[in-house]
């Protein structure tokens, strides 16, 4: 055989890997949503005189073609695979740590000194005005640091903290940090989610617990916990993709005791605070509180005459479940969904006796924590 | 569109190639006009993909250089041929300084005298000014004599608007194709070395210049005022790297699909980071654009045919020029001032200086001004370029390096080995080896490797396309 041949035998090779993977693409069904990256995938676009003039068209098809290309999932794998054996420590912002440990990747530069400043004068206006209390939680990446990878750089949670002690005064500030530190050697964070377990919420409800006065006086106990699923892959493994080990995912039977009645965005009425719907999907985290709602009113039946102003992100979901044993109301805001004025909304809830409780892991807070 | 884009890979080029190959099928004269129409009409798409109003813009450009080619070449009188020489060059560089450098100098007007002239704010035509200056190149060349008239529109019209070349380079001198324009043959092998060439540009951008690319856009979005030493040099290596491997991957990927369709295209790099020199370096970087100006700008000026003072200046006039065709901002102007200073200084002295030291001092001297004139080219505005060049001269109490150091340095240890290796001949001076290998082993060997490496490059590639959540195009301001 010459080089001639050769060079022939070499194009029909290469033209042969071009043709399988355009058949294979043009084989494939356009799919909506995919589950892997958690997002609505491009669908084909309209084609018309005004998007062709501006390059919409152009734009919206070359990601049309890039989100329905073929086996799409598997590239992404086959890339992900690879950052891993170049021996990268974070891949798509996540850290990859020890003990199959996933860490949310959260930048110093990404929290600026202006940022924090601005949020922790909005969080003073609210412990003066309501005398509201406070509870930050340190995300994984500030608790669990012996996990993380070597000289993995990530914002300084715990001198955060202390910045907002020193801000809005012991009175208000509930140590959930220390708490959680003592037990730092527990399950209290998932491997692949970026929340904690039911377990580090357990502790963030010991120290606002020892926080806070007067309360009937109810014991939880971690032992107690009932697994509601062992399948759980979270947030921080959709972002890689690659086969790791499953979390659990507990809660606190003693919850069920007490028949509630929990009201959605004011219409959708459920007597649980837990739906197990969501154990079957993806989303199992959402098993807690329903995933996130813009005003949950939780009535206990307990008619103890105290209610609860929450202030929240998704850290309260499984951490709310718990303090049911101690008001006959809790009303629940994610304010990322509530764009009015926050005085108007939360007013009419004030009471002689209603505490306001604002509570956020530290970046949700850096990042959404907002009202007007 | 952009090489490295699903829809170029797996949809344009795909139906491009198929239309044109199909061609072939019927052999004589008129398949090549075919051909050439196909390709001409593929260019149009390929540029209003991404300007749909700017192409009207490059067909003018093309028209108004065919008819002063044309008129050139009918003028009898010398005075007429000067005159419609300059009229094109006039209208070439209007367009140029209209769409590239208006806002520029309004800006610099207003700043000067505090007027407050509007901007235009146009967006800047893609490539302009990579197709500008070919088709300079052909007007001048009708005109002295050097390149014949073309009378066929659409042969110009493929040289002007042809897309491998046309968002990023080479730069194709029209002497270069002439030929080609009007007969050109690819047998097997170059279709064969076009593809490999093709994929392992493709693989330069996507691997590595995005992927080293990512450590430079981390670096340059850190506080320069508590960078550390280290990082502040890691982070413009990584940028050195970057725009190496990308330009040169855009090159290798034209000249790729040039061999494919028929043409040679001239090379653009020739391993620019091993150079001992600055002269050296821009001798290996961006061949083209050097080669371009010489013939063009510094010959005309005198080159060095008339005294050293009037070299120096010549050589000053033109990296100015080389400096603001990369972008209009003065941070680009400084930028060629920057190398200008340097090779002066090599001219006069400093080349000697050098042929008595070894090779690694000139080497670590080139890098030095090479990797701080990248701060200049990369950072625009005058303060982040002082803090930056602050940090990476440990002005101010700034450790050598930090936690941060280590870790980037970990967590781009393998990708930043690979470029520096890939930055080196060694990889080029193997495969010459083994082109040149005569032995039964040594033939078995490339036949394989030409199949398997490419084909392996490619997927890598499209799994690294596919997930693109870093792709960017570099060349948007020349």
């Amino acid at each position: 055989m010459d080089d001639k041949k050769d060079a022939r035998l070499t194009v029909g090779f290469l033209c042969l890997i071009m043709i399988l993977l355009i058949v294979g693409d043009c084989v494939q069904k356009d799919r909506l949503f995919s589950e892997n990256e958690n997002r609505l995938l491009q669908q084909r676009p309209a084609l018309s005189r005004e998007t062709l003039l501006d390059g919409k068209f152009m734009e919206d098809y070359e990601k049309y073609v890039s989100d329905q290309f073929v086996a799409r999932d598997n590239w992404i794998e086959l890339k992900t695979r690879s950052e891993v054996v170049m021996q990268r420590r974070e891949v798509g912002g996540v850290y990859l740590g020890k003990d199959d440990y996933l860490f949310e990747q959260h930048l110093p530069e990404n929290c600026a000194p202006e940022k924090v400043e601005k949020k922790l004068a909005l969080l003073e206006a609210l412990v003066r005005q309501y005398d509201a209390k406070v509870m930050l939680v340190p995300t994984a990446d500030n608790v669990l640091t012996e996990k993380m990878p070597k000289f993995a750089p990530y914002f300084d949670q715990l001198a955060f903290l202390e910045q907002v002690r020193a801000c809005i005064g012991e009175e208000a500030y509930i140590d959930a940090a220390g708490e959680l530190e003592k037990h730092k050697e527990e399950e209290i964070y998932y491997r692949t989610d970026h929340h904690w377990t039911s377990l580090g919420a357990y502790y963030g409800y010991e120290a606002w617990k020892s926080h806070t006065h007067n309360l009937t006086p109810v014991r939880y106990d971690p032992l107690e916990m009932a697994v509601v699923s062992d399948t759980f892959l979270g947030t921080l493994h959709s972002k890689l993709n690659l086969p790791v080990k499953e979390d659990k995912i507990q809660y606190f039977p003693q919850t069920l005791a007490r028949k509630v009645k929990v009201t959605y965005d004011y219409n959708v009425v459920r007597d649980s605070l837990y739906e197990t719907s969501y154990l079957e999907g993806k989303n199992q985290y959402g098993f807690f509180l329903d995933d996130n709602h813009g005003f949950v009113e939780i009535e206990t039946g307990y008619e103890n005459g105290r209610e609860l102003f929450v202030l929240k992100d998704s850290y309260a979901n499984c951490l709310i479940p718990l303090l049911t044993a101690h008001y006959e109301k809790i009303y629940v805001v994610d304010l990322r969904y509530y764009n009015g004025r926050l005085a108007q909304l939360m007013d009419p809830y004030m009471g002689e006796r209603t505490d306001v409780l604002v509570l956020y892991n530290c970046i949700h807070f850096i990042e959404d924590f907002q009202y007007y | 569109m952009v090489f490295s884009s699903i829809v170029f890979l797996f949809r344009f080029l795909p139906i491009v190639l198929i239309c044109y190959f199909a061609t072939y099928l019927c052999p004589g004269k008129a398949a090549q006009r075919v051909r050439n129409l196909i390709l001409f009409l593929a260019s149009l798409v390929f540029y209003a993909w991404g300007e749909p109003v700017y192409v009207l813009l490059m067909l003018f450009s093309t028209m108004s250089d065919y008819l002063h080619g044309r008129a050139i070449d009918a003028c009898r009188s010398q005075k007429g041929r000067r005159w419609l020489l300059a009229s094109s060059l006039c209208i070439n560089l209007l367009v140029l300084g209209f769409f590239k450098y208006a806002d520029f100098l309004i800006g610099t007007v207003n700043a000067l005298t505090g007027l407050r002239i509007p901007l235009l704010e146009l967006g800047l035509p893609i490539g302009i000014s990579f197709y500008t200056f070919q088709t300079m190149s052909y007007t001048i060349d009708v005109y002295r004599g050097k390149a014949r008239v073309q009378r066929n529109l659409l042969d110009f019209a493929v040289f002007v608007t042809m897309f491998p070349q046309l968002i990023a380079g080479p730069i194709v001198v029209y002497t270069k194709v002439e030929k080609e324009l009007h007969d050109r043959k690819a047998d097997w092998q170059d279709i064969s070395y076009g593809a490999r060439r093709f994929i392992a540009g493709l693989a330069k951008k996507v691997l590595l210049a995005n992927n080293i690319g990512m450590l430079w856009e981390e670096i340059s979005a850190l506080d320069y005022g508590s960078l550390s030493v280290l990082t502040a040099w890691l982070g413009i290596a990584a940028f050195a790297l970057q725009i190496y491997f990308d330009f040169s991957g855009y090159s290798d990927m034209a000249i790729g699909l040039g061999a494919i369709l028929g043409f040679r295209f001239p090379e653009n790099f020739n391993h620019p980071y091993i150079s001992s020199s600055i002269t050296e370096f821009w001798r290996r970087w961006h061949m083209t654009l050097g080669s371009w100006f010489r013939e063009y700008v510094y010959i005309p000026l005198g080159g060095n045919r008339r005294g050293l003072p009037r070299q120096l200046f010549n050589i000053l006039v033109v990296w100015m020029l080389t400096g603001i065709w990369h972008g209009a901002g003065w941070n680009f102007l400084l930028w060629g001032l920057w190398f200008a200073l340097f090779l002066i200084l090599e001219k006069i002295i400093l080349g000697k200086v050098l042929k008595f030291l070894p090779r690694i001092v000139g080497w670590a001297y080139s890098m030095g001004v090479v990797l701080v004139g990248w701060v200049f080219f990369q950072l625009e505005s005058l303060d982040s370029v002082t803090a930056y060049l602050q940090a990476m001269f440990g002005q101010g109490a700034r450790a050598w390096y930090d936690g941060r150091t280590i870790y980037l340095l970990l967590q781009y240890a393998v990708v930043l080995a690979l470029s520096l290796f890939f930055a080196t001949p060694v990889m080029h001076r193997l495969g010459e080896a083994m082109d040149r290998s005569a032995t039964g082993l040594g033939i078995a060997v490339r036949r394989l490797v030409q199949k398997v490496v490419p084909a392996l490059l490619l997927l890598a590639s499209v799994a690294y396309i596919v997930d693109a959540s870093y792709n960017p195009f570099l060349y948007f301001r020349f």
